[in-house]
């Protein structure tokens, strides 16, 4: 006799019992579970407090806020509490290092442009992202050297300044169009002058003329600006910190890449240099490859020649850092499997397609969290640089302790750096965490 | 009546992995149209034999002719091959970074040159073919692995092929879900599309194919219709392998 098969009616979900979720239930369960648990909660409270209160009392409130010497700070309150004058008088020394006061507001400028350069890409509808973040790192630079340099600039020097202004004008044209109407701003145009179904080549002339409009009422502009000279030896502070770290960190990602591509190459040679490379700066210390570049690469120079200190300081940097990069980058690469190649060869996908569209998007993704490690450690790296004499932020606060008035006064301004060097950092940091969460769709089941 | 044309041959094929001889002497023709169901235990050779028509692996001995052109280890043929070749994997491949309708249209973009609403257009047609376009904003890893094995098989498609290369394609799935893929090829099939499939799935082999292969050890030991391979096989090799999946 054949069975009648019943309904299956699967069972409705249940709350979880009381008492385990809830912030209450987190407290109860870490921090007073049984009787040991409770005396380390509150021997760490003890701890906890007392080194709070000792930095609050150290730095708040058995501070010294106004005094012209050190001696007076120390006649005040002796050691017990911070002596912040000194720190206040080397403010500006700390951030600009040695820059002429008067052109101080050129450094501001520089980097209000890149932040200004930057907004776009945190603007929603904006879809040129790729390109401003690229013409961020390609033209940036052009415009910022000359807002921090200044001096005398040639032909080409000027184009080139141009085109960074040019590219800044580009980036918010960009982003206002395609706020307003989702086109980038040449489409637009095209569409603007009533040519939007007529052919491809026209509308590549049209978009042609108008960038080189721009790019010639730019060189206009740029001839008409002129700044005094800044030698870099004047640089200093954390905008030294920021020029260094800055160049080393846009250097070294696509060299890194470009490394590590070349490793896992095929060809024999291009394997085995990128090999050696790496492998060579990554066996040395910094500081060795800061000297070397500072004091032996003059020696192999032709006769006549003088390269910049700071130059070679950011070279050093930059091919250390790339080394470093490269090994980050690599193991990224590793990570895809083989599948992943088979299925664009297969597709018929050559091997730049194939590294660009498919291979780095998913490594660069998978290695972030490292990634942005290698940008903080090269951040506080360059404080090196002052072992061959560059005024770096770290350099500038040991300045403080060796000025007259201020003769020992080494912890306030240390203090401060850290702070500084801490917020930097974090703030790195924090971002990668943002990037990762807005990049995991795709990586998780959701 | 004429007979169609030869869409693959494959004449004196012999490949080594290092010292150890994967493929041996294996002739092969497949004619437009035809259906292949290529089965045998693991190790016989049958994915490294079809991985070879598209140089997915390298051969050493022998030729391979696809659509009248000569499969070489480099050059301009690879490519004018691959793209006259689509292949669906066993693990789907598909690139978790991009969304099913991304993954459809990244080849047709970037190399067949296809305007973006085109390639997107056509993306469409063949996702709704395979019964999945309701997915296509989201990604791989958030479909199961019936409907992944479908956008792999939508996404072959989009290069136009003439013909479909199956390494496995419900070897990695749930029972319940290997029907929906085997759905898919067999509608493939009834259009007309030339096609090898490695499977074990001797039901599909019996409904679709036009000969089944059994490999063993590098060797094709039998090649027939699927009827008579299952009704008597010649070799006893076969006979054993048939009464353990069968």
């Amino acid at each position: 006799m054949a069975q009648q098969t019943q309904v299956f009616v699967p069972q409705p979900d249940r709350p979880p019992p009381p008492d385990t979720s809830g912030p209450l239930a987190w407290i109860r369960r870490n921090l007073f579970r049984d009787i040991p648990n409770t005396l380390m909660t509150f021997v760490g409270a003890y701890i906890i407090f007392t080194v709070v209160t000792a930095i609050v009392n150290w730095a708040l409130i058995d501070a010294v806020w106004q005094a012209e010497t050190r001696r007076e700070c120390l006649d005040a309150v002796g050691r017990a509490g911070a002596c912040w004058p000194g720190v206040a008088a080397w403010f500006e020394n700390l951030i600009y290092g040695l820059y002429p006061k008067d052109q101080v507001w050129r450094i501001n400028l520089g980097f209000l442009a890149l932040v200004v350069w930057m907004v776009p890409l945190w603007l929603p509808k904006v879809a040129s992202k790729i390109a401003i973040g690229l013409s961020a790192v390609m033209l940036y630079p052009f415009l910022a050297s000359y807002f921090f340099l200044g001096g005398e600039k040639g032909i080409i020097w000027t184009a080139l300044i141009a085109a960074g202004l040019a590219g800044l004008i580009w980036v918010w044209a960009t982003a206002l169009t395609e706020m307003r109407t989702g086109k980038p701003v040449g489409t637009w145009l095209v569409a603007r002058l009533g040519q939007a179904d007529t052919d491809e080549i026209l509308q590549r002339r049209i978009k042609q003329g108008a960038a080189l409009a721009l790019f010639a009422m730019a060189f206009l502009m740029v001839t008409q600006i002129s700044f005094e000279e800044v030698r870099t030896r004047f640089w200093g502070g954390l905008f030294l910190t920021l020029v260094i770290s800055g160049i080393g960190i846009t250097f070294s990602l696509p060299a890194g890449i470009l490394l590590a591509l070349g490793r896992r190459s095929k060809m024999p040679v291009i394997s085995t240099l990128c090999t050696l490379f790496i492998e060579l700066f990554r066996s040395v210390p910094l500081i060795t490859i800061l000297f070397m570049f500072n004091t032996m690469l003059p020696l192999f120079m032709p006769a006549g020649t003088e390269v910049n200190q700071l130059v070679r300081a950011i070279v050093a940097v930059c091919l250390f850092a790339a080394a470093y990069m490269a090994e980050v980058i690599r193991g990224g690469l590793q990570a895809i499997p083989s599948g992943q190649y088979e299925a664009a060869k297969s597709l018929g996908m050559n091997y730049w397609q194939t590294t660009s569209q498919v291979v780095l998007p998913q490594a660069l993704k998978i290695m972030i969290p490292t990634i942005v490690g290698n940008f903080i450690g090269l951040f506080k790296d360059t404080t090196l640089v002052s072992i061959i004499g560059l005024f770096d932020l770290m350099n500038m606060a040991r300045a403080v302790g060796e000025d007259t008035d201020w003769l020992g006064l080494f912890i306030e301004p240390f203090f401060v750096v850290t702070l500084i060097y801490f917020v930097f950092c974090f703030a790195m940091s924090s971002y990668s965490i943002n990037l990762e969460k807005k990049l995991a769709a795709g990586r998780d089941r959701t | 009546m004429t007979q169609p044309s030869r869409m693959i041959e494959i004449v004196n094929l012999n490949k080594w992995f290092d010292q150890f001889h994967v493929l041996k002497d294996i002739n092969l023709t497949v004619r437009d149209g035809e259906k292949f169901v290529i089965c045998g235990p693991s190790g016989s050779g049958k994915s490294t034999l079809i991985r070879c028509i598209n140089q997915l692996e390298h051969h050493q001995e022998g030729s391979i002719i696809v659509d009248g052109l000569e499969v070489e280890k480099k050059g301009k043929n690879q490519r004018l091959i691959r793209s006259r070749i689509g292949m669906v994997f066993q693990s789907f491949n598909l690139f978790p970074h991009l969304t099913v309708l991304e993954n459809c249209t990244l080849t047709p973009i970037l190399g067949l040159h296809m305007p973006r609403a085109e390639a997107e257009e056509t993306a469409m047609l063949h996702l709704a073919r395979v019964g999945i376009a309701e997915q296509a904003k989201k990604y791989p890893l958030q479909l199961s692995g019936g409907q992944q094995q479908r956008v792999a098989i939508a996404r072959a498609l989009t290069v136009k092929p003439k013909i479909m290369l199956f390494d496995e394609p419900t070897s990695a799935l749930d029972p319940e879900m290997i029907k929906e893929v085997l759905n898919v090829i067999v509608e493939l099939a009834a259009d007309g599309m030339t096609m090898i499939c490695v499977t074990h799935e001797m039901g599909f082999a019996r409904e679709v194919a036009d000969k089944v292969i059994f490999m063993d050890q590098g060797e094709i030991v039998e090649a027939d219709a699927p009827e008579a391979f299952f009704a008597n096989p010649t070799y006893d090799r076969s006979a054993a392998f048939l009464s353990h999946i069968l």
